[in-house]
């Protein structure tokens, strides 16, 4: 239970704290949501299982079309970003940004966050 | 609109045909997510319809309502045989899944959408919320496939 609580005093800083950060979400392997700072109009149990599933199926595409290990999964919208990226064999980082967000910026901050949940959930 | 010759009920084969097709454009784990995804909708929105949403009867009158909803007498998914409380855990007790059968002894195949929609059953009559995973199976050994649920919510 306090593991849980530092991951989502962890993610409800990052997404209060970042004015381009929209949404975060932690999320195991399976798909089940773990802790979630999300537009209130977005289902949580869904985006887990998204989330979890299209990480899952980048890595496969990295295998099969012989593109290496995934770093990150980046869908880019008209009107903003969704990054999935992997937080060790534990969990999945979903972070939504707006289109304004700088994306070297936004993927250095996605990367210290990460590493930040994987020292917790390890 | 209903079939008015075939019913309600198709192939386990052609059942089987989804998810195998899925696993081999999508990758296993992927696929395994989409189809527990899909399951637990599935239990939700059956408890739902049939008025035990919230209910929180006995795990034994639970197991039978179960039985009811998804056995012989239900949507013939799977039997459910019974369910026993480990403190923190719950393991569902299960035989004849659709995910097993047709499989061969020995199959590594691991159920998916049975213990989804046996998962997100129980999560709505409960009112709680688990992470469900299948730790034994009737292909490797077991008399039943257990689903083994762990409290997270």
């Amino acid at each position: 239970m306090a593991q849980t609580l530092m991951l989502s005093d962890i993610v409800q800083k990052f997404v209060a704290g970042n004015n381009d950060i929209q949404g975060a979400a932690l999320v195991t392997p399976d798909g089940l949501s773990l802790v979630s700072a999300l537009p209130s109009d977005m289902d949580e149990e869904r985006t887990a299982a998204m989330s979890a599933a299209i990480l899952s199926l980048g890595e496969r595409i990295g295998q099969e079309l012989a593109r290496g290990e995934v770093e990150r999964i980046v869908v880019e919208g008209k009107k903003g970003y969704s990054v999935m990226i992997s937080c060790g064999e534990d969990a999945v980082l979903l972070v939504l940004a707006a289109k304004e967000a700088k994306q070297g910026l936004l993927f250095l901050e996605i990367k210290r966050i990460a590493k930040n949940l994987m020292a917790i959930l390890s | 609109m209903e079939r008015e010759k075939l019913g309600g009920f198709i192939s386990i084969v052609c059942f089987k045909g989804v998810i195998t097709g899925m696993e081999d454009a999508l990758g296993e784990k992927a696929t395994a997510i989409a189809l527990t995804s899909a399951g637990r909708t599935r239990g939700k929105n059956l408890v739902t319809e049939l008025g035990l949403a919230g209910a929180n009867p006995s795990l034994e009158d639970l197991a039978s309502k179960l039985d009811f909803a998804l056995g012989e007498n239900g949507t013939r998914l799977c039997k459910v045989d019974k369910i026993v409380d480990e403190g923190d855990k719950i393991k569902v007790y299960t035989h004849e899944t659709v995910c097993s059968a047709g499989e061969v002894q020995g199959s590594t195949r691991k159920c998916t959408y049975s213990m989804g929609a046996v998962c997100g059953a129980i999560e709505t009559i409960q009112g709680k919320r688990y992470r469900p995973k299948h730790t034994e199976s009737v292909l490797r050994g077991s008399n039943h496939d257990v689903f083994e649920m762990t409290l997270i919510g």
